[in-house]
Formats: structure tokens, C-alpha cells, sequence
């Protein structure tokens, strides 16, 4: 336990993430395995259910502390952490607890689940005997399940890979799903040559670049395979030959549990297959906002009445692998052809659909085409050379995305927030707002790139010198600075007073040019995105007045 | 509050039989001052009264030129009808507990105070009273300190620790206090050890009372300086202001009772917190209002509500004395 508890501390107060993922290397290489992987286990998500009421802790230690129960509850307000008050009122009075994590966990922790009060409160008197100042916080976390320390699952695989050597896809897919600590091992996790390597794992994805030129620079159109390019969630969705299946997030995170219906398609498809497409939000009108999508985001095991509210499907426009042949150094029109033939064979109420093609003569009918993006909810083309292979990461000239043009607001700097690496120390993310009706600035985005290294310093001197409030690691400033901000797309928000967010904000230019009052006003931006009209977001705005689908 | 001895004014604490204030806001002709933190010993006063060792720092507060007066700890002089004394109150040094008697009546107005030990300034008394007026900054069970020896050695630690990594550590403290006990504590063969320029005017009149701090360097507007591997002490209040950015590298801790609750310590982004306190913990609130033996508590500023109410329900006279104090950047 003493070495968790300072694996705990150190995480805590390390900002940096290499940091933090060097001390979680270091924990896994020193610590025994049957500690290791409860730390797997919490790191994955995971906690211990049911093992103490609130209500109970809070009577507990207003016991053993001699103080009245309401006491209890002013310090909680101000802790504001349950696990954090007890941890201070318990009073320890170990030195240092010689159990390790198995063992506390095991001893003081899973017992409490079986137990009534008067058992539970017993035992946790033995335990906060037992356990030291350090342990008692990280003890408490795993008591009332707030346990998160600001490690991704996608961190915790890049440790474990760096322990055991192997790569951070194998390892998630090891860690992926429900498991417990008593039916897997850290030798499991890090095994070198599991069994099962290789299967059930993603292929590195291949990235598109910018279009920066005129596309007819890029020779034919006829040599180019055009899709739209979708706005939802990069994935691989795969069977393995063994049977079975994942969903993969281009993160290379396992996402299958936070989309059962897409897991549902598996038995359908040939084993040892891997389409390579899009999650997108789509109910019977076609394609949702993004907006939509989001409510799926992060959410495992979503109930049916989400998965019937927030439907989603796979678009695929790829396939790299099909009865266990890897067919990503035959060509994309190849690879197409095989696609094509594979979905025609699937039942049609799966959620899984094509990434259809859009074929015009010329580049300058696409360029026409290009424009129908917005309405369509799509962000623009793909451009998909036809003799290319599939590649591994970002490689110029094999796929390339044709973006429609950004939308352009001039915004008011309201607050800024210290960076991070390079930029740490330095004013330079910053939130932005417009005016409302009522004559007052309010939010609408945070942008943190697009400013010169000289530009920001500037902006960082005048962000010291006009301070006008603290909250938490947020600074206000004094309304006045413009910059223009770039953006894909607006949504509705509630996190933003304003009630909209925009997608993939950034600064376009600091337009020093121009005071406050010549800021643009909310009305403009909910305009991009036809929100005056409607009073609502573009869910649904692709059916034409015939009531057809637009977007086939 | 009205009572025999003291009553609260707009002003402040004021004492009709002596025809003076303590504390005082606004302007008054006469104040007594419990110490010399900008929320107690404010300037603009015709005269002033305080401990002997307070002096010198109070008139870095209020100006050379302010007529202060004062006494040694312990002396009783008449003033009027009352009879008045200043004790140690164990928070900065020259910090006193003013204790005020008229008609055979006893109220101690207890200023802002820390039994527990502090090697840089004169140890607390406890003092039996009728009434006492006592402060409240850290008034919930959750704040309890530890000896002040394993404070100094955590931040001992950690800047060895950042000299290891050749980091400076910018330290911050309050700039009357907690610095010059911050100072008291650091191992001076670690490293070399900078104060910012507002903390270095009071460190004379710290020897000057006999109390040892180690040799420190006053960082100076214009010069150049490699901090890698020295300490650095600076008052919280320029932790936003550009003369931070000189410290990009430097790992930051902050010395401070709000360090106890990590929330504390993370809106603030800091690398570290140092739970080191200048004012009396849950325990020591308890236990020196009890130990005063006196039948009327008053509770001012911080988070009374808690303490007030708990006391009252162990059967003691205890109540809030809104609008005693407005506390100010010094606090803690």
C-alpha cells in the first residue's frame, strides 16, 4: 500500500503526462503483480461497488473524530471531496501499514460488501488504525470510487507496453472489456508473445493531409476516388479469425462498449475482416450533427433507450483485411471493389452502411459539388488516389482532404489560462465572446493555436497587467483584445453561456485593427449554422422539401 | 457588542474607559495594534501603541514618520480608566494579544495567534480572561498542523529535490511571517537562497530581534541571476505578474494552512503545497478558548459559523462579532 500511496501522491502532483507515464513505468516495474493489476483494473475504469452508504462514512467518522455529524458535512462543503474528509478527520495513527494494495484491498475493502453497518463500521475502525497519513487518501478513493489520478486508458497501455516491450494496441486489447483481478495477470497483460498476438489488434490508420493547391494540380479526376468527408469517429471495426471482434477508435482505444450495436454486426461479417469507416449519428432521416454523436461519446454500456434516441451507424470506405489476408498493398480501386462486394452481402438492417462516391467529370464540377458540404452536414471531400495503398500514419499524396472553406468571426479574448509544455507558463489558451442582445459578451469558444510565438508573449504581457478575477487555474482579463477566429461548425451548448460551441475553433489573425464593439454578435454565428430560424440545430436538415434525403 | 470593557464601533474594537481602538479602519486617535499584518495595523492613526518588538515592522506598514509608542510584553500601563497589556500571540513576531481591564473586568483581544511552536517569534500565552475575542481563520477540524520541524524538512526535500534536477524552486510565502519562517527552517548548504524585494526590508529587523535567519540575496529589478538549484521566497501576490516569468523552469510551492485541502493547492496550480500556518489549527482554537477559563467568546472573521456553533453546543457563551475585522491580501 505504500507504494501505491506514493505512486498516488506522485501522479497528483506531477502536471506534466511524460512525467506521469514514466512514474506509472516505474510503479509496474517495481511493484508485485497481484498490486500491479488492481491498478490496471481502477486505471481501466473500474470500481468497487457497494462496499459503503455515504450517510455511513460520514456517521463513521463522526464517531471516531468526537465531532457532531453536521460538522462533518460543513468540512465536506468546504473539502469538497468525501474521500479527502475522512482521509483528514480519520487521523491515523500508523506510521506505516507494511499490507500491500492485494492485501488491503482483499482484507478492508471487498469484505465491506457483504457486511451491515455495525460490521462495516468495525472494520473500517481496524482500517483507519491501520493505514498510515499517505495511504489514507488513495485507501478512501478506492472506498467511495472517485479513483481517476489523470491517467487515459490510452496512457495506462502506453506504460504497460513500455514494462513489457509490446505494442500499446496488443495491451488494450488485452485490458479491454470486464475482467477482474482474479481472472487475469500482469503476465497476461505484458506477455511478450501472447498467443493471441496480432489478432483482434488495428492497423496503424492512414491519415489524410490538407489539400493546400488547386486540385487540378493533382492530375485526372478520373484517378481519384471522391467520398464526402464525414464528421464523426474515426474506427476499424474487425473480426478475428479465432471469432469474436473489436471496435477500435483511431487512438487506438477499444470503443466497442460504448457502441454494442456496431459489436452486434460481427457474427455478419467473414472472420479475419477489418473495414476501416466512420462512426457517425444517424437515425431514419440519414446523417445527426456531430453534436449528436456526442451524447455517445464516453458512455459504456449505453442503455437501448439511448441507443434507440442517439442511433448510430459504421460508414466503412475502406476494408484492409478479409479472411485473414492483409489487402493493404492492393489498390484503393481494389480494395473498393472487394468493399463494395462485401457490404452488398450484409443484411440491410444492420448498421452499416458505404461511404458512397461522388463522381463528376471535371474538377470544377466537384469544386460545385464541394459547396452542398454545409447543408449536407459533411465537412468538405476525400480524395483517395485509386492506385494507391493503404498507408500507414500521414503520407502525402495518397489521401487528402478538400475542406470547405472555415467560417470567420471576429471575437473578444474575456479570459486566458496558462499553456501547457512548450507554452507553460504563458497565457496562451484563451476564451472567446461575442456580444448577445442584451449588449453583453458572452463565450462561445477556447482556441489555443494560431498565434505567433511573438504574438503570444504580447498577449501574455497584457493578460498579467489586466487581471480582473481568478477562478480555479482561469484568469478574466479585461475585454480587449480581437482576434478572428476560424471554425468548422457551430452546436448547440450548454457548457457556453452563449448556448452554442463551435467545432475546431482557432485564431485566424489578431486583428489588432479593431476595438471591442466591432466584434461580431451571437446572432452571426448561430446564423452559420441556420439556428435563427429554427431556434435549434441542424439535427435533420437534410431532407428536401419533397421530403427526399439529401445526401443520396 | 457592548459590554464593561469593550464595545464595537464602526471603526473597530473600541474601549470606553480608555478612549482607544484596536485595530482600527478609517482614522482614530488612538490605536493599539495586536500586530503588524496590513489588515491589523493599517496607517493613517494620530498615535499609535504596540509591543516592543512589533515597532520597527509596523512602521514599515504605516510610515517612518507615525507616532508609535510601545511596551514590552508583559508591562501593564494605565490608559484612562483601563488597565492594558500586550502578551504574545505566537503568529509573526512582536504579535501580541492585547488584554484590557476595567472595573476588575478582563477581555483579551486575542489579534490573529498560533499556539503551536515557531522558532521566529515570542511562544503564545494563554491568558485567563472574562471575555475573549478570538479569530477563526482555520475553523473546521479539517485544518491540523504538524510540528513545524517536518514542514521544514518537506520543503527541505523538495528544493534538494529540485536542485537535483537543476530547478530553481520558487517558494511562496507571505512576505511578513511566513517568509522569515520559511527562512528560519531552510537548509542554507542546499543552495543558494533569493527573496524577492518585498519580502528583504523586514529580514533586519528580524536579527535585529535575535532571531537567526541564514544569509539570503534580495533579487533586484535589472540584474541577472542563474537560479538553478537556489530557493526562491516571493509573496503570493506576484505569482500572476511578470516577474514570475523569469521563473519559467522553476518547480512552485506554496507555503500556507489552505495548502491542507488539495483542491487548495490545484486551482492554484502548483507543483507543492506546504501545510505551514501562522494561525492556530482546529485543536489550537479549541483548546486556548477553552484554557482562557472565559464565560464570553466572540468569534471574529473566517469561518466562525462552524466554531460558534459547536462551542455553543458544548454549553459555552460563544457568538459571531461581525464587522470586527475585514481581512486583507496579508491573511495567511
Amino acid at each position: 500500500m505504500r507504494e501505491f500511496a506514493a505512486l498516488f501522491h506522485d501522479l497528483d502532483s506531477l502536471t506534466k503526462t511524460n512525467d506521469r507515464l514514466d512514474r506509472l513505468v516505474q510503479y509496474f516495474k517495481d511493484a508485485p503483480g497481484e498490486d500491479s493489476i488492481w491498478v490496471c483494473w481502477f486505471l481501466s475504469g473500474n470500481r468497487i461497488k457497494g462496499a459503503v452508504k455515504t450517510g455511513e462514512l460520514r456517521n463513521f467518522i463522526a464517531a471516531r473524530a468526537n465531532l457532531p455529524v453536521w460538522l462533518i458535512e460543513e468540512c465536506h462543503d468546504r473539502v469538497g471531496d468525501l474521500a479527502e474528509t475522512i482521509s483528514l478527520l480519520a487521523g491515523s495513527k500508523s506510521k506505516k501499514s507494511n499490507l500491500g494494495l492485494n492485501d488491503t484491498i482483499r482484507k478492508y475493502l471487498l469484505p465491506l460488501r457483504g457486511q451491515d453497518t455495525q460490521e462495516r463500521k468495525v472494520l473500517l475502525e481496524r482500517t483507519w488504525d491501520h493505514l498510515s497519513a499517505d495511504e489514507m487518501l488513495p485507501f478512501h478513493k478506492l472506498l467511495t470510487g472517485g479513483f481517476r489520478m489523470g491517467v487515459s486508458k490510452g496512457n495506462l497501455c502506453k506504460a504497460l507496453a513500455r514494462v513489457g516491450n509490446v505494442e500499446p494496441a496488443v495491451i488494450s486489447q488485452r485490458i479491454a472489456g470486464n475482467w477482474t483481478c482474479d481472472d487475469l495477470t500482469m503476465q497476461e497483460i505484458l506477455n511478450p508473445v501472447g498467443e493471441n498476438e496480432g489478432r483482434g489488434k488495428p492497423f496503424p490508420f492512414c491519415l489524410a493531409s490538407p489539400l493546400q493547391e488547386d486540385p487540378g494540380t493533382l492530375g485526372e479526376v478520373v484517378d481519384w476516388q471522391v467520398e464526402w468527408k464525414w464528421d464523426g469517429i474515426r474506427a476499424q471495426l474487425l473480426t478475428t479469425t479465432a471469432g469474436g471482434g473489436m471496435l477500435w477508435s483511431r487512438g487506438e482505444e477499444s470503443i466497442a462498449e460504448s457502441f454494442p450495436e456496431l459489436l452486434e454486426c460481427i457474427p455478419y461479417l467473414p472472420a479475419g475482416t477489418c473495414l476501416d469507416g466512420e462512426i457517425l449519428a444517424w437515425g431514419r432521416e440519414g446523417l445527426r450533427s456531430f453534436s449528436r454523436l456526442q451524447k455517445r461519446l464516453g458512455r459504456k454500456n449505453p442503455s437501448s433507450t439511448i441507443q434507440k434516441k442517439e442511433p448510430v451507424c459504421f460508414q466503412a470506405y475502406d476494408l484492409l483485411r478479409m479472411n485473414g489476408e492483409d489487402l493493404r498493398s492492393i489498390s484503393m480501386l481494389e480494395r473498393r471493389a472487394k468493399l463494395e462486394f462485401l457490404m452488398q452481402g450484409l443484411p440491410e438492417h444492420l448498421p452499416l452502411r458505404i461511404s458512397p462516391e461522388v463522381n463528376e467529370k471535371t474538377w470544377s464540377d466537384l469544386g460545385k459539388r464541394r459547396e452542398e458540404s454545409r447543408e449536407r452536414g459533411v465537412e468538405g471531400f476525400m480524395l483517395k488516389r485509386k492506385n494507391s495503398k493503404y498507408e500507414s500514419g500521414r503520407i502525402k499524396g495518397a489521401w487528402y482532404k478538400w475542406k470547405v472553406d472555415p467560417f470567420l468571426a471576429d471575437m473578444v479574448v474575456v479570459s486566458a489560462q496558462l499553456g501547457h509544455g512548450k507554452r507553460a507558463n504563458l497565457y496562451s489558451d484563451y476564451s472567446l465572446a461575442v456580444w448577445n442582445e442584451s449588449g453583453e459578451l458572452v463565450t462561445v469558444a477556447k482556441a489555443y493555436s494560431g498565434l505567433t510565438n511573438e504574438e503570444i508573449e504580447k498577449v501574455d504581457k497584457f493578460v498579467r497587467k489586466n487581471i480582473t478575477g481568478k477562478f480555479g487555474p482561469v484568469r478574466s482579463v479585461k475585454p480587449k483584445l480581437v482576434f478572428e477566429i476560424a471554425f468548422e461548425g457551430v452546436q448547440a451548448s450548454g457548457r457556453h453561456k452563449s448556448g452554442v460551441a463551435l467545432r475546431f475553433p482557432r485564431i485566424h489573425r489578431w486583428r489588432n485593427d479593431k476595438k471591442i464593439e466591432d466584434a461580431d454578435h451571437l446572432s452571426t454565428i448561430r446564423g452559420f449554422a441556420g439556428m435563427n430560424e429554427k431556434g435549434k440545430l441542424g439535427d435533420g436538415t437534410k431532407i428536401d422539401s419533397a421530403g427526399n434525403l439529401l445526401l443520396f | 457588542m457592548k459590554n464593561e470593557v469593550l464595545e464595537l464601533r464602526r471603526e473597530g474594537i473600541f474601549c470606553p474607559a480608555g478612549d482607544f481602538y484596536i485595530d482600527p479602519r478609517g482614522k482614530v486617535d488612538r490605536a493599539l495594534i495586536t500586530h503588524a499584518h496590513s489588515d491589523h495595523g493599517r496607517p493613517g492613526h494620530n498615535s499609535y501603541l504596540c509591543s516592543d518588538t512589533c515597532k520597527s515592522l509596523l512602521k514599515i506598514r504605516i510610515g517612518k514618520d507615525a507616532v508609535v509608542e510601545s511596551l514590552p510584553f508583559g508591562e501593564k500601563i494605565k490608559i484612562g480608566n483601563s488597565l492594558v497589556s500586550f502578551h504574545p500571540a505566537g503568529h509573526i513576531l512582536g504579535s501580541a494579544q492585547i488584554r484590557v481591564e476595567v472595573n476588575g473586568r478582563v477581555w483579551v483581544v486575542s489579534g490573529d495567534y498560533k499556539p503551536q511552536e515557531d522558532q521566529t517569534c515570542e511562544p503564545f500565552e494563554l491568558l485567563k480572561c472574562n471575555g475573549f475575542i478570538t479569530e477563526c481563520t482555520f475553523g473546521l477540524p479539517v485544518y491540523r498542523w504538524l510540528p513545524e520541524e517536518k514542514i521544514h524538512q518537506q520543503i527541505n526535500e523538495w528544493w534538494l529535490e529540485n536542485k537535483q534536477d537543476d530547478k530553481p524552486s520558487l517558494l511562496f510565502s507571505y512576505s511578513l511571517g511566513k517568509a522569515q519562517r520559511v527562512l528560519a527552517g531552510l537548509r542554507k548548504e542546499i543552495g543558494s537562497i533569493y527573496v524577492h524585494s518585498a519580502v528583504y526590508p523586514f529580514l533586519e529587523h528580524y536579527e535585529q530581534a535575535g532571531i537567526k535567519l541564514p544569509q539570503v540575496m534580495k533579487i533586484e529589478r535589472g540584474k541577472e541571476y542563474d537560479f538553478n538549484g537556489s530557493i526562491i521566497i516571493a509573496p503570493p501576490a506576484v505569482e500572476d505578474s511578470t516577474w514570475t516569468r523569469k521563473f519559467r523552469s522553476a518547480r512552485k510551492g506554496f507555503a500556507s494552512g489552505w495548502m491542507a485541502i488539495r483542491g487548495a493547492r490545484r486551482r492554484r496550480n502548483l507543483d507543492r503545497g506546504f501545510i505551514l500556518s501562522d494561525h492556530a489549527d482546529w485543536n489550537g482554537l479549541i483548546d486556548v478558548i477553552k484554557g482562557t477559563g472565559a464565560e464570553e467568546i466572540k468569534v471574529t472573521h473566517g469561518n466562525g459559523d462552524a466554531l460558534t456553533r459547536y462551542l455553543g453546543e458544548q454549553g459555552m457563551n460563544c457568538s459571531i462579532l461581525s464587522g470586527a475585522s475585514i481581512r486583507g491580501e496579508e491573511e495567511e
